[in-house]
């Protein structure tokens, strides 16, 4: 069975890129367009290997997602990259303090989104 | 796996396009409510997906630019500088230079580099002047270099306690050393297990593990580091380079033969300036005219031009369609299930499923053209900046008041009114409203109004334009058309048939041409513009109190409302928005003029007739007048009378276009498929007029 990754980003076109790249390298992809649609779809049953999301979103943003998804027992241990633009370090801290796996830092191109997500991605 | 992306870059450039409305509008209401930081929070939301979404699309001088916007933006929403009305101001030019490199990546024309590195100057400038002469923000990581990568094999000692919450943030290190047995040997592999403690105290979610590691590998120690990225904050790492062996870098020809003498650098720059763009070489070779590749240069460029029209569809309006569909099938397979063993005595219950298809279908012709339709918002962003700069170089104080933005229409209309409808708020702003002095001297507030306002009414949405100005000025009007020769001097009108004469062709009032209208580009043009749409155009004035212009428009283009009319065999449809009256002359009534071939006298007026027959050669059931039936149809303030069998009557027609199956016909503008499965021919009332005129010319 192919490995599921949720994508939450509140840009069309990036959803597209990322959904598109990884389809194209066999994983599943649910996709959702901001953290409240993550959470909503995460406490509707999905069960993603991988969870990317963007940090500035409406509605929830990302830090807040990713601590929202660590206090949920069924996604604990899911690896979780943040998509960022920050190249400071302190974006990337805050991430990690909530509970961030990695991070893929803006702009990149897909083979190296696709070999951090190799890193991360449970075997 | 190479992905190309450029196959997502429509979607970028809608999204920008919607970004930079946000930002445009934000900036706006920013000079009034400075201290606004929920606003700021989303302007600087607006530019900075901008900012990440460009560097995704290889688009450095989007990300750039944007980037330095996003710089001040940060500072004002962190109190670090205020928002003044310059910075305001630079930020706004600045939005107009991203517009003219959105445009550029786009395709279309080319963005000024000098203005765009001057605008990144006086942005730097705000951030920099206000914030006192501290170093720039970190470099952007385009300008980060890399130093050339050399193979090197060498030995790698890694030593790694990692954080104890290493699981609770979903990392694993088994992971960590898959990775690391791909760049190469790993080698003396020890795991220290001291730290774990007895079982009671034991927390399962700590990593109590540590790890000692030898690598012999050939990536750099960089890439090797790179692999504990995620892990590094919290873990205690040790990564010790050993033994390294030194490898050839790779050289290029020229370095080569610099180092073996053959040739000095010098002539190796030489010979690099010697390197010339193809076309230059096919040019002097005589392959080609220098006109032939300018113009498969252009010809390349605009390659990228053609661009995909797509919209954006909510995600609920396709599940409604989907869920339409769905019944559109079970209707289907209940009719198929009750043809298959039908009896009479069923006549009912086919009926019944006959009416719900019938339903269905409505339902999803309606669904299917609420796609196409748009909250006419879109239309109406560029107004608070155009109005505002108005303002600004008029010296008048005006203030715009928009309504209905959220009213719907056709995609296709929104684009094709935006330019009528800037014709009509730049008229308000610059001939209807009065400067300060004039209007406190009137008793009015110093401050202007323009109001914008759309609403449904019936099949049609109107667009209400209104000021609270002087009002149209009717004597001046009267003196201004007699003096074009528009009208006969001595002739007694009505006022509101003086203020339609704005609309005629070499009409206009502007006594001094100001930078913001009166160009020549008159109201005419805009009637002529909405009615090309099936809309109209209508003016209401009140002097000293202001003037209202309505457009009138049908909600697509697509469907028009149509009477059917017979001509022997033959249905033709009418657009109903031309048709005034339908009469039945006397004979008294009739007349042929020299010239002008046949008329009608209607009430006065001699209306010229035209036989649809003759037009289309077919054979009538009456060709006298005054056995058939006249109607008249009124386009362009002309009208004309066309004689038909029968009206049978009133109903919604679909367009189908002649042109992509067949070719284009005068006097007619399409096709459409009546419910008894004939084909009727929908009129062109402008063309049939013309089509008349041009005959009679003609004959005479």
């Amino acid at each position: 069975m192919g490995k599921t990754v949720l994508v939450v980003d509140d840009s069309v076109s990036m959803r597209q890129m990322v959904s598109f790249t990884l389809t194209g390298a066999g994983y599943e992809v649910v996709e959702a367009g901001d953290g409240k649609e993550a959470v909503d779809k995460l406490n509707g049953g999905a069960k993603p290997n991988l969870v990317i999301t963007d940090l500035n979103m409406p509605n929830m943003d990302g830090i807040s997602l990713i601590k929202a998804i660590r206090g949920m027992a069924p996604h604990k241990f899911t690896p979780i990259l943040m998509l960022t633009t920050e190249s400071s370090d302190a974006k990337k801290k805050e991430g990690q303090g909530a509970g961030a796996t990695g991070w893929v830092v803006k702009p990149f191109n897909p083979e190296q989104m696709l070999a951090t997500i190799k890193k991360v991605m449970p075997g | 796996m190479a992905v190309d992306l450029s196959q997502f870059q429509e979607s970028f450039f809608t999204e920008s396009a919607e970004h930079v409305e946000t930002m445009e509008t934000g900036f706006l209401e920013l000079e009034e409510r400075p201290e606004d930081l929920d606003l700021l929070n989303r302007i600087f939301r607006a530019a900075h997906s901008i900012k990440g979404n460009a560097g995704m699309f290889n688009f450095a001088e989007i990300a750039g630019l944007t980037h330095k916007m996003e710089n001040v933006l940060d500072l004002m929403r962190n109190e670090e500088i205020p928002v003044t009305p310059h910075s305001v101001d630079v930020l706004l030019r600045s939005l107009d230079g991203l517009k003219s490199l959105l445009d550029a990546a786009q395709g279309a024309g080319e963005a000024d580099q000098e203005i765009i590195q001057g605008l990144e100057k006086e942005l730097q400038a705000c951030q920099d002047g206000e914030r006192g002469s501290e170093v720039s923000a970190a470099p952007s990581s385009a300008e980060e270099t890399v130093a050339p990568q050399t193979a090197i094999w060498r030995l790698i000692k890694i030593d790694w306690i990692p954080l104890p919450e290493l699981f609770q943030r979903g990392l694993d290190p088994a992971q960590l050393f898959k990775e690391l047995h791909e760049l190469g040997m790993i080698k003396d592999l020890q795991v220290q297990v001291d730290k774990i403690p007895s079982l009671e105290a034991m927390d399962p979610e700590v990593c109590y593990l540590s790890w000692k590691l030898e690598l012999e590998t050939d990536v750099s120690v960089d890439k090797v580091e790179a692999v504990f990225d995620f892990v590094r904050d919290g873990s205690e790492l040790t990564i010790t380079d050993c033994a390294p062996k030194q490898a050839e870098p790779y050289k290029r020809v020229g370095d080569i033969l610099v180092e073996e003498g053959v040739v000095t650098p010098g002539e190796i720059s030489d010979g690099l300036a010697k390197q010339k763009p193809l076309g230059e070489i096919l040019v002097e070779e005589k392959k080609a005219t220098p006109e032939q590749v300018d113009k498969a240069l252009q010809k390349q460029k605009q390659q990228k031009k053609g661009e995909v029209a797509s919209i954006r569809v909510d995600t609920e309006k396709i599940d409604k369609l989907i869920n339409l569909v769905g019944e559109l099938v079970i209707t289907q397979s209940m009719l198929t299930d009750l043809g298959e063993k039908f009896t009479i005595d069923q006549l009912p219950v086919l009926q019944e499923r006959i009416v719900q298809l019938e339903r269905n279908t409505r339902e999803l012709q309606e669904r299917v053209m609420s796609i196409r339709m748009m909250p006419i918002g879109s239309a109406f962003h560029r107004f608070p900046r155009l109005v505002r700069d108005l303002s600004g170089k008029s010296g008048k104080q005006i203030q715009l008041v928009m309504s209905g933005e959220e009213t719907e229409l056709d995609k296709t209309l929104i684009e094709a009114i935006g330019d009528p409808l800037t014709h009509l708020v730049r008229n308000s702003a610059d001939h209807g409203l009065e400067g300060p002095e004039e209007r406190v001297a009137a008793g009015k507030p110093e401050r202007g109004t323009v109001r914008l306002h759309a609403f449904h009414d019936g099949g049609n949405i109107c667009i209400a334009v209104e000021d609270d100005g002087r009002g149209l000025n009717r004597d001046r009007i009267l003196a201004k058309a007699i003096e074009r020769g528009l009208i006969a001097d001595g002739k007694t009108m009505s006022d509101d048939e003086i203020y339609q004469l704005i609309f005629r062709a070499g009409f206009s009032t502007a006594e001094t041409i100001t930078d913001v209208s009166g160009r020549g580009v008159g109201m005419d043009v805009v009637k002529r513009n909405i009615e090309g749409l099936g809309g109209s155009v209508s003016v209401q004035s009140t002097p000293g109190k202001g003037s209202k212009l309505t457009l009138k428009l049908p909600l697509t283009l697509a469907i028009i409302d149509g009477m059917t009319v017979r001509v022997g065999e033959d249905n033709y449809i009418i657009p109903l928005l031309t048709v005034t009256e339908s009469i039945r002359p006397k004979s008294s009534d009739l007349q042929r003029i020299v010239g002008k071939g046949e008329v009608v006298n209607l009430r006065g007026e001699w209306v010229p007739l035209v036989r649809l027959y003759e037009v289309f050669n077919v054979t009538p059931e009456y060709t006298d007048p005054m056995q058939a039936l006249l109607v008249i149809v009124e386009v362009e303030n002309r009208r004309l009378a066309v004689l038909v069998d029968e009206l049978t009557g009133q109903q919604q027609v679909v367009i189908k276009t002649l042109e992509q199956n067949y070719r284009k016909v005068e006097g007619v503008s399409g096709a459409t498929i009546l419910g008894d499965g004939q084909v009727a021919l929908i009129l062109d009332v402008p063309g049939l007029a013309k089509l008349a005129r041009a005959e009679h010319t003609v004959a005479a």
